[in-house]
């Protein structure tokens, strides 16, 4: 499963006991909670997320660090939590139980809970504990529909299991429901890709998530191609396939709200959405980042190594990278960018204290003119024509 | 000062021979410099020089020497041993009675050891040969020796051996120079006559002058004329390179130092111009040596058309300092406002090109180097081009002259065949090849300077082994059959892609080119055709496909440090690329048109 943070919306329910009203806080203040928890049973092919296979590893020593770790965290805004990773879901089910409770003990006011979980470990125990803890948006990680693409992804659960976890989540109370689905598989044709459109909308999820495969050097899948193997989806057919999700998707009543996120009106993930917003977040777990605004850290990926930072009263940060004013600026408007809304022009001078039309002057004219951009009621976001190609309309906007 | 104890001599050599090194002995030898001021290459002061160990302006030194009780004023000037810098090696010895001639014993005579020793002749400097680095354990002094006397005339006997790292040996040239070079002339009763050899740009004191007084002497406070030029200036201030600029008083008959003299602008001064006394002015200016020529010329324009004015305001910078580069403005269909700018050479290409981005914070796109042609129209007019776009339509053309060098190849036996395989590719025409020693030769050639001035020297290199040496002097314009190669881009014909070939070449030179450019222009969301056309005619076509798809998939928290790093690169590399008719074409497609390897 993806290390893939994702939220919910609509979903107004409130975990917090002690009750601070979440309209309290400013929006542009709140933050978002990501933990990474860092095991999978297997390693799929095509994966270049940090993780290990769980049988290796004393999960609860780790997740012993992990609660340490957040402790010491100042999680008074956090109003969005997820859980990702790896997968959360082959922790044993008592210690997932007892971290997910660390959390709501220390964030109170968390209006979206999500947890990761591969379709074969949908147990239906598992479920009904994360719901009454609180969670309450599962990510489901089907990828595909069809067998023998998940098969060539080193997926270890089939289509079947998508259905049946998507079941059983519904059993245990979800009402919030994401399905990741990937496309430009190897061997994938616009039909295999229609059919697992058409069975994932069949599972009437509240979200969908659908991203084109990216061969990451060094990962298995990769290696295969190159050594001849397997055949990459050609540019055209990728590009084909995307805006036939796009279509497929709008048709049955997704809402199309970030290059790669679609979701029933109401469900867009809240979580992710902070992220576009570059509102800060915290990080928590190996390879974990966080970001404050100014200040972008990442902890040690290896799972020794950030255990015995934590147990020897150490930070577990690897790595750390300033964000300058100018940084900050453009990350913002290359993050929103990516979504529906787009740069929100107001809202971007009263976070930024700039106005982007004038900062960005010229890539937003050149790439207006080439219909790329449009730029309509204080918004300046990508036309569908643009979609395909955002990185080549992003870059101009990623430093001034 | 008595003129029969001074002594001006300049250091030649073929480049890394040594000269710098050897200069920095001297200087620590008599003291002009304490143990404690002493770096490497003191002379190179300049960065550049500095970071690529070579020495790209000459500078002159005064040192005291005591020879025999007599106490000597010996000025030395360095010079650089590149091509590239000949002009400025003529400038030197036109100030000196002598040269000392240096060369690495472990490499022999090279190219540039024979055009710097027939330079000095010319120029009447006596030659002093010094065979250097006998440290080495490669050192072969004797065979170097033999290979001195048979090509350049100075006898083997009277050079001397030294090691300019170690020292060994520089006390006994520092002597010899006392002993043997030729004093100045005593001509002090004379009116002043001194000779600018070069100058530089000073910030705050403006030009500063090198000079070598050949008869009378210049003053502080003296009303001085420029004999060229016929302009007028008062000295405020006199002195030698000690050396550092030290003020002096006066500068007799034979010495060497610097003047400033209010002149404002280098452009002012032409190096070779005679100063002289405005009140008792010499008859004669003395003689002038030929302006550098420019060898190669490429169009700059600015990445955005907004930064013209700072691209004219650097060039201005770097012209005030560099009085053998230029610039014109250019005006490309294809590529906007721009610059012309000439060059003595890709090595002083290269190093403005350096200068101009690590001073200045602009994106520029550079064209590749072309030479310079001569035109004559059917009306018999002939007219100069320094570049492929300003060839006028065929139908005006009655003939097309290309520049011929001297060029000359110093080499083992071993790669003779295949230097004259290339040579031969390169439509170069043997003159005589001598031997230097038992497996040395010499050959000499003519060639079109076209051919040899962009990566000739590199193949050489490749196919010597890195021994081959060539140096190479401009002859004259002669007729050649040539054609130029235009190319179309998305249907629109390019100028600054446009290039002048030889007829035997044209089509498969054509071909390769394309091939180049559909790989270095980068997809667009369109299709983009690309032609060649020679003589109008289309010989040659590819296409670049479009671009499908450009878009991260994924892109949350944990990636976005990483993912900002590769789009700010993205967009790096857009900067550095010409819009023309909505196609990008990135610096490396212009360069690519020089590149002649499959
Ligand atoms: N072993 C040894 N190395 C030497 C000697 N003289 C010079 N070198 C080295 O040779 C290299 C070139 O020396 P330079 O003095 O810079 O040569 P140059 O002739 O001034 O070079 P250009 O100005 O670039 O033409 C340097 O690395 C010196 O340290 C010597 O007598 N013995
Ligand atoms: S489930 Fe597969 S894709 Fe997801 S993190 Fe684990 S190995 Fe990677
Ligand atoms: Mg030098």
């Amino acid at each position: 499963m993806s290390r893939i943070k994702k939220a919910q919306a609509g979903n107004t329910a409130t975990l917090s006991q002690s009750g601070i009203n979440s309209m309290t806080i400013k929006e542009d203040n709140i933050s978002g909670l990501y933990v990474h928890i860092p095991f999978c049973t297997s390693k799929c092919a095509y994966c270049n997320f940090y993780s290990e296979p769980v049988s290796a590893h004393d999960t609860y020593r780790l997740l012993q660090a992990m609660r340490r770790e957040l402790s010491l965290a100042d999680t008074s805004a956090v109003r969005t939590v997820y859980i990702g990773g790896g997968s959360p879901s082959c922790l044993p089910a008592a210690q997932l139980a007892e971290f997910m409770k660390t959390i709501t003990d220390k964030c109170h006011d968390i209006t979206e809970f999500t947890v990761e979980c591969n379709p074969c470990q949908a147990a239906p125990r598992m479920l009904e504990n994360l719901r009454e803890l609180g969670v309450n948006r599962l990510s489901i990680g089907a990828q595909s529909f069809n067998d023998d693409e998940l098969n060539l992804l080193g997926r270890i659960h089939n289509s079947e299991s998508v259905r049946t976890a998507v079941y059983q989540a519904r059993q245990a109370g979800f009402e919030n429901i994401s399905l990741d689905l990937i496309f430009a598989i190897c061997g994938s044709t616009q039909a295999t890709w229609q059919a697992s459109l058409e069975q994932a909308i069949a599972l009437n999820p509240e979200h969908i998530s659908a991203y084109s495969l990216t061969l990451e050097a060094s990962t298995p899948l990769a290696q295969e191609i190159e050594q001849g193997k397997y055949t990459a989806v050609d540019e055209l057919t990728d590009r084909a396939m995307y805006e036939q999700a796009i279509e497929t998707l709008t048709k049955a009543g997704y809402e199309h709200y970030e290059i790669s996120n679609f979701a029933k009106s109401g469900f867009e993930c809240r979580h992710n959405m902070g992220c576009w917003q570059n509102r800060p977040y915290i990080g928590i777990g190996p390879s974990a980042s966080s970001s404050s605004g100014t200040r972008r850290t990442r902890n040690f990926s290896d799972i020794k190594t950030y255990i015995k930072a934590i147990e020897s009263d150490q930070s577990p940060i690897g790595e750390t990278v300033k964000i300058s004013d100018m940084d900050r600026i453009c990350e913002t408007a290359v993050l929103n960018l990516r979504t529906k809304n787009g740069i929100d022009v107001k809202k971007f001078k009263q976070v930024t204290g700039n106005d982007p039309c004038l900062l960005f002057a010229e890539p937003v004219r050149t790439h207006c003119e080439q219909g790329l951009l449009k730029i309509e009621n204080d918004r300046i976001y990508l036309t569908a024509k643009a979609l395909p190609i955002a990185d080549y309309v992003l870059c101009d906007f990623a430093a001034l | 000062m008595d003129t029969q104890y001074i002594r001006n001599f300049s250091i030649i050599a073929h480049i890394d021979h040594g000269k710098s090194t050897l200069a920095d002995r001297m200087l620590e030898i008599t003291g002009t410099i304490t143990a404690r001021e002493a770096q490497e290459q003191l002379l190179d002061d300049m960065d550049l020089e500095r970071e690529r160990g070579i020495t790209i302006k000459a500078s002159a030194v005064t040192m005291n020497y005591e020879y025999e009780g007599h106490a000597y004023m010996l000025n030395l000037i360095d010079t650089p041993g590149h091509v590239d810098f000949h002009y400025e090696v003529s400038r030197a010895l036109a100030a000196c009675e002598g040269a000392l001639l240096v060369v690495d014993a472990t490499q022999g005579v090279q190219a540039q050891t024979v055009a710097n020793a027939y330079l000095a002749v010319e120029n009447g400097a006596e030659l002093m040969g010094v065979i250097n680095k006998v440290d080495l354990p490669a050192a072969q002094p004797d065979v170097v020796g033999d290979e001195i006397e048979h090509v350049l005339g100075v006898k083997k006997s009277e050079c001397l051996l030294i090691s300019a790292k170690t020292g060994k040996g520089v006390k006994e040239v520092l002597d010899s120079i006392c002993a043997l070079m030729p004093a100045p002339k005593d001509l002090s009763n004379e009116p002043v006559e001194a000779l600018i050899f070069d100058s530089h740009f000073d910030e705050y004191r403006g030009v500063i002058c090198y000079v070598r007084v050949f008869s009378g002497k210049l003053k502080l406070k003296q009303k001085i004329r420029l004999m060229g030029s016929g302009r007028t200036y008062l000295i405020t201030e006199i002195g030698k390179f000690c050396p550092k600029m030290k003020p002096a008083g006066e500068l007799g008959t034979g010495e060497v130092g610097y003047v400033i003299a209010n002149i404002r602008q280098l452009g002012d001064v032409t190096i070779g111009d005679t100063i002289t006394d405005d009140a008792a002015p010499a008859e004669h200016a003395l003689e002038k040596y030929k302006p550098p020529l420019q060898m190669v010329f490429s169009d700059f324009y600015p990445g955005s058309n907004t930064d013209y004015p700072k691209l004219r305001a650097a060039f201005d910078k770097l012209a005030l300092n560099d009085a053998s580069f230029s610039f014109v403005p250019q005006n490309s269909p294809a590529l906007g406002f721009g610059f012309r700018c000439g060059f003595l050479g890709l090595l002083h290409m290269e190093i403005i090109q350096e200068r101009l981005e690590r001073e200045n914070d602009i994106n520029v796109v550079q064209t590749a180097p072309s030479v310079s042609y001569e035109v004559v129209m059917r009306d018999g007019k002939v007219i100069r081009i320094d570049s492929p776009s300003q060839l006028p339509d065929r139908t005006y053309i009655e003939e097309l002259r290309e520049p011929f060098v001297k060029l000359e190849i110093i080499t083992g036996t071993d790669s003779i065949g295949g230097i004259m395989k290339l040579a031969e590719e390169r439509r170069c025409k043997l003159i005589k090849t001598d031997y230097l020693g038992p497996t040395r030769v010499i050959m000499e050639y003519k060639s079109p300077l076209a051919e040899i001035v962009y990566d000739f020297y590199d193949l050489l290199k490749s196919i010597s082994h890195g021994y081959a040496t060539m140096d190479y002097e401009f002859l004259a314009f002669e007729k050649s059959s040539l054609v130029k190669i235009d190319i179309l881009i998305n249907g629109n014909p390019v100028d600054a892609l446009s290039l002048i070939v030889h007829r035997d070449n044209a089509e498969p030179r054509g071909r390769k080119l394309i091939v180049k450019l559909r790989k270095t222009i980068p997809r667009h969301q369109f299709e983009i055709p690309l032609q060649v056309a020679i003589g109008g005619k289309i010989i040659a076509r590819e296409t670049i496909k479009a671009f499908r798809k450009d878009v991260t998939a994924k892109l949350y928290g944990g990636d976005v440090t990483r993912k900002m790093k590769v789009l700010k690169k993205q967009k790096e590399g857009k900067k550095r690329m010409k819009n023309i008719g909505n196609v990008q074409i990135p610096q490396e497609a212009f360069m690519s048109i020089l590149d002649t390897s499959d």
